[in-house]
């Protein structure tokens, strides 16, 4: 479109003189109606400009939808223009590019192409922020590339860069370039092409300024509603979210009142009932009461489990009119508690001590009751003991305890020192008042009273009516042990009015069996004596399962080392529980009975271990040995896995059993003395450390403390247990356990076949003798590959099942009837 | 002397091949140049890029008249335009416009920095002549 008519002028306003009057009137009439049609043709433009402008306006201001803002102005580029090819590119959030957001009439969507600012057509408008409209690009781009082609040949290429696509037509000639400005910012830039070359006259560039305006506007409306949209939905989130958020909180807070409210209940039913009664026991325990209420120094209550120490801690809280709360602390959980939050961990305060001051601070102007105080961790004894020092001596932290009674219970009349053997300065010091809290067995006569208080409140609790309890119920309770104490009592009748149809109770005869029990268990026979533990035969309370339960013998649990052989005691357990090996004996159950005596349940099998089968049946035939060998190697190989030397592979931690119909079933036992692997082990000889295993099936690298221990050891043990089973003797003979360690160390080991009476496979002795190899590294590499290589060992006359059935049939018919019935 | 760019002429600045140029120097020696862009001020007076030659500059300083052939290959038509050198800008809207130009080509072929402008020269038009249309005007 050009202004032409501008340019030249309106055509003169009355016809020529100097001419003929005809002829110059003919002309000067053709002039005049040539440029009336112009003028009209003009208008028409305009009037079509106008609409189009309008029409445009009318249209993107109706609608805040970008998509819709885009194909409008895409559009009405190409009405009014009629170039054909348009893109529309917004400013990056970098600020330094422009991506196009749509486009119009390219053969491949140009959505998502980029131009950087400062490039091309477009990146020089959004530079410099106005107009731009070249023509003749094809002759353009052909000068500046024989430039380059020129400067090039002239050695002067290292000037130049590297060309930059930009998105639109690669042969276009004619571009228009507007820039989007709102209050003079750049927001974007609409660009038009044509591949043909195309004036644009000063007219044309206001009209696309309009447009490119009006655009501008729409697309800026848009985009302010879009973000206000955006932020009320993200203010409707938060909301949502924090209306979760508290009505969650609401739920957690009521959860906790709740679960306060039933341990409120269940702190209440505890201490309510064991200072009823007018035997002369109870008598002086409430005059003891009357009389530790009147002091502030510690407190120590001595009395067997279950005899109502913390009823009595409660009393003398009561009685002397503390105000401050009751703070109750489980000694024997208090190292679980270290790691708690709230707890001052830096390294300027020791934790122990950190978490003691906490306890006392809750108990500010009332009472701290440790229960348990004999199986208060060692690092906390020492924290203790400074803390209540303070009572004696008014040192720094007599602010701690100035205002808080400390009483403490133990089921121990008194703690030898480790060291000394006398009692310990902990004890001293809380021992300064004591009072001794009587053994239900003792105050017999209040029986009767404590029955009638604990029926009332459990019969009120389970909404049951009992009258009475029936004279031979009494005549039972009143006569038995009760070993558990006033505890015992209020589950026994717990128990039974939970069973109960009538009104008048009944003690089932099963609830006051005297034999020992652990948790679930009841303990029914001694199995045996380990090095650390009793093992029993025991069977569930309810379930007709049969159970085998260690027990830390009560020598071993209260002497010296009392605290590595507990956490030796509890590792055993928790390694086996992660064990699913059916050749590695299986844990039920694990935990600490009301003595504090640690214990644990496993499966129990009936059967021999290796130890007693060579020992009473003598050396077995190497067919059945491989049998044994192969099914250990699958127990280790899972440990080893895990990274778990069991470091005490022997005969007697072999056990050979019948399950199902599985004859000579081999399970691994005892992990009590499992390492993580790979580690360094101290020597057998260093001091302060013992080395713990069993000498005669012991690896050298063990005693020496050189390498790495893995899972080879226990490979060279194994093999020292085969040697066992096959020879009915140990691999060194030796006077003493050092002279043992030295042969392992030095010695070559004689061939098996050598020694026994009995033929044994070529291809086994080689296998062992390689797994007694002093360096771990000449050993079969893993459990696995010697379980493959057992596996490969020529053997004409395997041991089968019915070799087996027959054995246990001949040796040991008790134990084949009774797994196999 | 000064006459009116004809109303036709605009497209041609507009589309064109680029233009040549001769000048000649004080001492009577012609030369000759390809220009990029001949750039339309008003009806009287265009404006001529003035980007790296050095000759032709110190040619116009030395004597300010030239001529400028443009070519219109679409339309068959060429025109001959006699002009005068008046002065030399840096800046303000004409440079602007003219330095858009040639940055937007530039800014993309990996010539920025190089193909640049450094003066618009505006020239008075002396004289417009059209010529018939001819491969080689120069030659």
């Amino acid at each position: 479109m050009a202004d032409s008519f501008r340019r030249n002028g309106p055509p003169a306003t009355e016809p020529p003189r100097d001419v003929g009057q005809s002829t110059g009137t003919s002309a000067w009439m053709q002039a005049h109606a040539e440029e009336l049609a112009r003028q009209t043709a003009e208008l028409g433009r305009k009037t079509t400009e106008f609409e189009i402008l309008q029409r445009v306006s009318s249209a993107i201001t109706s609608t805040l939808d970008l998509e819709e803002i885009y194909d409008i102005a895409l559009r009405t580029m190409d009405e009014l223009f009629e170039f054909h090819h348009a893109n529309i590119l917004l400013v990056e959030p970098d600020g330094e590019t422009l991506a196009v957001v749509a486009s119009h009439g390219y053969e491949n969507q140009a959505v998502g192409g980029r131009v950087r600012i400062g490039t091309g057509v477009i990146g020089i408008v959004a530079q410099r922020r106005k107009i731009l409209h070249v023509s003749n690009m094809g002759q353009k781009r052909a000068y500046a590339a024989a430039q380059r082609q020129q400067m090039m040949k002239s050695g002067r290429g290292a000037e130049l860069s590297d060309a930059v696509p930009v998105p639109g037509l690669a042969s276009a000639e004619s571009q228009i370039a507007i820039p989007l400005l709102i209050r003079g910012e750049l927001i974007g830039v609409f660009s038009i092409e044509s591949p043909v070359r195309r004036t644009f006259s000063e007219h044309d560039r206001g009209l696309v300024s309009i447009v490119a305006n009006q655009i501008a506007s729409a697309i800026n409306n848009a985009r302010l509603y879009e973000e206000r949209a955006r932020a009320a939905n993200a203010l409707q989130e938060a909301n949502a979210s924090l209306e979760a958020r508290v009505a969650d909180r609401t739920a957690a807070l009521e959860r906790e009142l709740s679960v306060a409210q039933e341990l409120l209940k269940d702190a209440r039913s505890r201490v309510e009932g064991p200072l009823l009664g007018e035997s002369p026991a109870v008598r002086a325990l409430r005059e003891a009461i009357s009389r530790a209420a009147a002091r502030v120094g510690p407190l120590l209550l001595v009395g067997p489990p279950g005899a109502g120490k913390e009823a009595v801690a409660h009393a003398v809280h009561d009685a002397s009119r503390r105000r401050g709360a009751f703070i109750f602390v489980s000694c024997p959980e208090l190292s679980t508690q270290v790691s708690h939050p709230g707890v001052d961990t830096s390294p300027a305060v020791r934790p122990e001590r950190a978490l003691l001051a906490e306890k006392l601070e809750l108990a500010a102007g009332g009472t701290v009751f440790l229960d348990a105080v004999e199986r208060l961790p060692l690092e906390f004894r020492y924290a203790l003991h400074e803390i209540l020092e303070a009572y004696e001596t008014h040192s720094s932290d007599w602010t701690l305890v100035a205002d808080v009674r400390v009483i403490a219970s133990t089921t121990r009349d008194s703690r030898p020192d480790v060291e000394t053997g006398r009692p310990g300065p902990l004890h001293r010091l809380l021992s300064t008042n004591q009072i001794d809290v009587p053994a239900l067995a003792d105050r017999r006569q209040d029986i009767a009273v404590l029955v009638d208080h604990f029926v009332r409140r459990q019969a009120m609790h389970l909404g049951k009516v009992i009258d009475d309890v029936s004279v031979e119920s009494m005549r039972q309770l009143e006569a038995y042990a009760w070993p558990g104490n006033i505890r015992e009592l209020r589950t026994v009748i717990e128990r039974a009015i939970l069973v109960s149809r009538g009104t008048v109770l009944e003690i089932d005869e099963e609830l006051l069996d005297e034999s020992p029990s652990v948790g679930s268990y009841r303990l029914v026979s001694r199995l045996g004596t380990g090095g650390m533990g009793e093992v029993w035969r025991a069977r569930h309370r309810l379930l007709a399962r049969p159970a085998a339960v260690k027990l830390i013998r009560h020598d071993v649990e209260h002497g010296p080392g009392h605290e590595d052989l507990v956490r030796r005691f509890q590792r055993e357990a928790r390694v086996t529980s992660g064990l699913r090996s059916p050749h590695t004996v299986q844990l039920y159950d694990f935990g600490v009975n009301d003595t504090g005596t640690f214990y644990y349940v496993m499966e129990l099998l009936d059967g021999f271990d290796l130890q007693t089968i060579v020992t009473r049946f003598g050396p077995q035939p190497w067919e059945r040995v491989i049998v044994f060998l192969r099914q250990a190697c699958r127990s280790l190989a899972e440990a080893h896995a895990h990274e778990l030397v069991h470091r005490d592979i022997k005969p007697a931690n072999l056990f050979v059993t019948i399950l199902g119909s599985e004859y000579d079933y081999l399970k691994v036992l005892d992990f009590g003395i499992v390492k993580d692997q790979p580690g360094h082990e101290a020597t057998a000889l260093s001091a302060g450390d013992v080395l713990q295993g069993t000498p005669a099936f012991m690896a050298p690298e063990r005693m020496l403390g050189e390498g790495v221990i893995d899972g080879r050891s226990d490979i060279y043990s194994l093999a020292c247990t085969a040697y066992w089973a096959l020879t009915g003797q140990p691999v060194f003979q030796a006077s003493s356990p050092a002279q043992m360690l030295i042969h392992h160390v030095q010695k070559r080991p004689a061939a098996p076949s050598t020694i026994s009476e009995l033929p044994i496979s070529c291809d086994l002795e080689s296998i062992l003798m390689r797994c007694l190899e002093k360096d771990p590294a000449h050993r079969s590499p893993s459990a696995l590959d010697l379980d493959r290589e057992l596996a490969s060992v020529r053997c004409e006359k395997p041991w089968t099942q019915q070799k087996a059935r027959a054995w246990w049939e001949a040796h040991a018919p008790d134990v084949a009837v009774r797994n196999h019935r | 002397m000064q006459v009116a760019l004809p109303v036709e002429i605009r497209p041609v600045l507009d589309n064109g091949i680029p233009a040549v140029m001769v000048t000649c120097s004080g001492n009577g020696v012609p030369n000759t140049t390809i220009i990029s862009q001949v750039y339309y001020v008003d009806e009287t007076h265009v404006a001529l890029s003035f980007q790296f030659f050095s000759k032709t500059i110190r040619n116009v300083r030395e004597n300010p008249r030239a001529y400028v052939l443009v070519t219109d290959v679409a339309g068959q038509v060429a025109w001959i335009l006699q002009v005068e050198f008046q002065h030399s800008e840096t800046e303000g809207p004409i440079f602007n416009a003219m330095d858009m130009q040639i940055e937007a080509i530039a800014s993309a072929t990996g010539m920025s920095g190089i193909f640049k402008l450094r003066g618009a020269d505006i020239y008075r038009v002396l004289s417009v002549e059209r010529l018939p249309y001819s491969k080689s005007p120069v030659s």
